[in-house]
């Protein structure tokens, strides 16, 4: 087993879920690729330029990645929460072009600083793992952890929230929701997610540099939820694992792969308009697991 | 009221619980392959396994389909001179994409078959990337196309066989001087997002300032520009009489049809993304009399380039519409083909690769490689202890149209 691509197929399941967070609440933002390059880029200069932060061992501490996604959370938090503020009176399709520009913005700026490597980017990224592996298990963790907080928040007064304005937010207002809050929730939540995963990303990619997170990443991060589904955090995470996998595994099919890939794209949607995973599949799933536990349970107990 | 979370039933835990259970199986499934164990012998049964990682998709794909046609040449020549003494070297190329993560997933995959040697990735960035992959695990690296300055240093099992651009470029700098004391002013254009471009560009004005030319103006462009009228304006407003750009082939061939049309008139200078013959039919008769400094010259008389120049001809005469003149980054990845089949025949001949452990083969593949001399399309080349090529001969070409603008040469200059 690829442990490496293990882990780019997991990297690929936290931008998804990145997507999914204001699709929640029927915000198309396409800012993820923006704030996983500012993540990418804060993991890279600190790990590169600050020796304070590379310890005595031979491999970078995990202290240090932490501390880095610590910074990149907040970076990215405090600016999701003032542009949240502008942007977000924005709706549909103004609202991802907005957002497109955010990330041009930030490509451009990347360009053109001589502190972030022009167009070139930051190399000698140190690493905290010796294997893939490492890295696999550690985002394993990380993708666990954010999957069981997005399945709280399906559950909680914000989630419940978010889907209400997702399916009517003039009644959602009337029902007494701080639609403008909400939002600003969602997409700050977004941007965290998005942030982290960047500090992961560009220890593993051991190299950062601008085209990392440019306008193709938002169409790719954004097929995912498409593909998966955005009705439950599943979908993204599905579509995220599979669809960063699927050019991977069709490996032997030789040049068509790409043409096979594009066509898979295609058809999911064709078939699956809310994606391959909505909540009527676990209704469909759950009497038949259910019975089949229990009659599992019953022949146990005889 | 809505309710809040904290008295959680049971069953929505269960269903979180097999929902985060069946995730992580269909991730584990899907990314399921088989990798081998580096501590077991080479595996031969197929012949000698070697790997090469190109761009044949994605925006750099033009080169990578080059270098796929001089990794072929070399194998076919390797192999009917009796390959690794009497082994053929099997290969297997894999598409790294023109991004990072997808060359990382393919040099992966080819250390995970078992291979002794990898050609690529094409781009430097990629190598940035996917390089410190086959460092830490210990398989040669000859990468066969990147100029940026760094390559060689990522580690010990990291090689190139393409000068970096700060030994080259200066070159024709220097030949445009000695074709036209004259020059006074110097404009300079580069795209500031592509990285080949930005790094270049560099060592062109460092080049231009050390010959006392320091440039009049700095124009940027983008990668994927059409239209250059603003910036050539610009330029032309400082009244230059040389001009250097570093752009790849669309662009800087646009770029050039338009200060021809725009009515300059002084020498040009262009840096290796303009190294292809792929620029006659953007510039067509105004390619004309431009200046370039090449690692590789198909006019080298030598017997290496000339078994090379033959193959390429007899290999293109299937289709009329190609040029039978190899292009340098051709030459370059028949080269590494070339370096690693050599040392690996002296490897066999030190040590039988049969029975070798692996990783043991690695480690004394590297020594071979950096140990050698070679008799290549490139001239005689050889590594320094780092994995730098030293490379003798370097050329300054321009290039002569012929009538009509549909077709072209670099002719080499004295």
């Amino acid at each position: 087993m690829d442990a490496g691509l293990l882990e780019q197929m997991l990297l690929g399941a936290l931008l998804g879920l990145s997507v999914y967070l204001p699709l929640r609440c029927g915000q198309l933002s396409l800012a993820t690729p923006g704030f996983f390059a500012i993540g990418g880029t804060v993991a890279a200069l600190l790990s590169t330029r600050v020796p304070a932060l590379a310890g005595s061992g031979s491999t970078y501490p995990i202290t240090s990645v932490l501390l880095e996604m610590a910074l990149a959370a907040l970076l990215t938090g405090v600016l999701a929460l003032g542009l949240g503020r502008v942007v977000l009176r924005l709706r549909g399709i103004y609202l991802a072009i907005a957002t497109i520009a955010l990330v041009e913005i930030l490509r451009v700026v990347t360009l053109n600083l001589e502190f972030t490597g022009g167009a070139l980017g930051i190399f000698g990224i140190p690493q905290p793992f010796n294997s893939a592996a490492g890295y696999a298990a550690f985002t394993l963790a990380l993708l666990a952890l954010i999957c069981w907080l997005c399945d709280r928040l399906e559950k909680t007064r914000p989630g419940r929230a978010m889907a209400a304005i997702r399916d009517d937010e003039l009644a959602a207002a009337s029902q007494g929701i701080n639609t403008a809050d909400t939002k600003l929730l969602a997409f700050v939540l977004s941007a965290l997610v998005a942030g982290i995963t960047g500090v992961v990303a560009a220890h593993f990619l051991n190299s950062w540099n601008a085209k990392l997170g440019n306008f193709d990443a938002s169409i790719t991060t954004l097929a995912f939820v498409v593909f998966g589904g955005s009705r439950t955090w599943l979908g993204p995470v599905f579509g995220g694992l599979l669809l960063t996998a699927l050019p991977e595994l069709l490996r032997p099919v030789g040049d068509l792969r790409l043409i096979v890939f594009g066509a898979v794209i295609l058809v999911g949607p064709l078939f699956f308009p809310q994606g391959v995973i909505t909540p009527e599949l676990f209704k469909w799933f759950k009497p038949r697991i259910g019975g089949i536990t229990t009659a599992a349970a019953q022949g146990v107990k005889q | 009221m809505l309710r809040s979370g904290g008295l959680t039933p049971a069953p929505m835990k269960r269903r979180l619980a097999s929902s985060l259970a069946a995730l992580l199986s269909a991730a584990a499934a899907l990314s399921a392959c088989q990798g081998t164990e580096d501590q077991g012998p080479v595996n031969l049964s197929k012949g000698v396994p070697v790997g090469a990682v190109l761009a044949l998709t994605g925006n750099a794909n033009v080169y990578g389909q080059d270098q796929k046609i001089g990794i072929e040449l070399s194998l076919a020549a390797l192999n009917g001179a009796g390959g690794v003494n009497g082994k053929p070297l099997s290969l297997s190329i894999e598409d790294g994409g023109s991004a990072e993560p997808s060359a990382n997933a393919a040099v992966s995959l080819q250390i995970n078959r078992g291979i002794l040697a990898l050609i690529g990735p094409t781009l430097s960035q990629q190598s940035f990337s996917a390089g410190p992959i086959a460092q830490r695990r210990g398989v040669p690296l000859v990468a066969p196309s990147n100029t940026a300055t760094g390559i060689p240093e990522i580690g010990y099992f990291i090689s190139r066989v393409s000068a970096q651009s700060s030994v080259i470029a200066p070159l024709s700098i220097a030949k445009a001087l000695q074709l036209n004391p004259g020059i006074r002013r110097a404009a300079v254009f580069y795209a500031q997002d592509d990285a080949y471009s930005t790094a270049e560009t560099v060592i062109f004005q460092q080049a231009l300032t050390a010959k006392g030319l320091k440039p009049v103006t700095v124009q940027r462009t983008q990668l994927n520009d059409q239209d250059f009228q603003s910036q050539i304006t610009a330029a032309l407003n400082q009244k230059p009489d040389l001009v250097v750009l570093s752009l790849q082939a669309m662009d800087g061939g646009n770029l050039i049809r338009q200060l021809r049309e725009l009515g300059y008139r002084g020498a040009i200078v262009v840096g290796n993304g303009m190294n292809t013959p792929n620029i006659y039919p953007i510039c067509q008769k105004y390619c004309d009399g431009i200046l370039i400094a090449q690692a590789y010259s198909p006019e080298l008389q030598t017997p290496a380039n000339q078994r090379f120049t033959a193959a390429f001809a007899a290999a293109q005469a299937r289709n009329p519409k190609v040029s039978p003149i190899p292009p340098q980054l051709t030459a370059q990845a028949y080269t590494a083909m070339q370096v690693i089949g050599e040392a690996l025949a002296r490897l066999d001949r030190r040590q039988p690769l049969k029975g070798l452990p692996l990783a043991q083969a690695r480690k004394a593949l590297m020594a071979e490689i950096l140990g050698g001399t070679y008799q290549t399309p490139l001239g005689e080349i050889r590594f320094t202890p780092e994995g730098e090529v030293i490379q003798k001969n370097f050329f300054v070409a321009q290039v002569r149209m012929n009538a009509g603008g549909k077709s072209g040469r670099f002719s080499l200059l004295p």
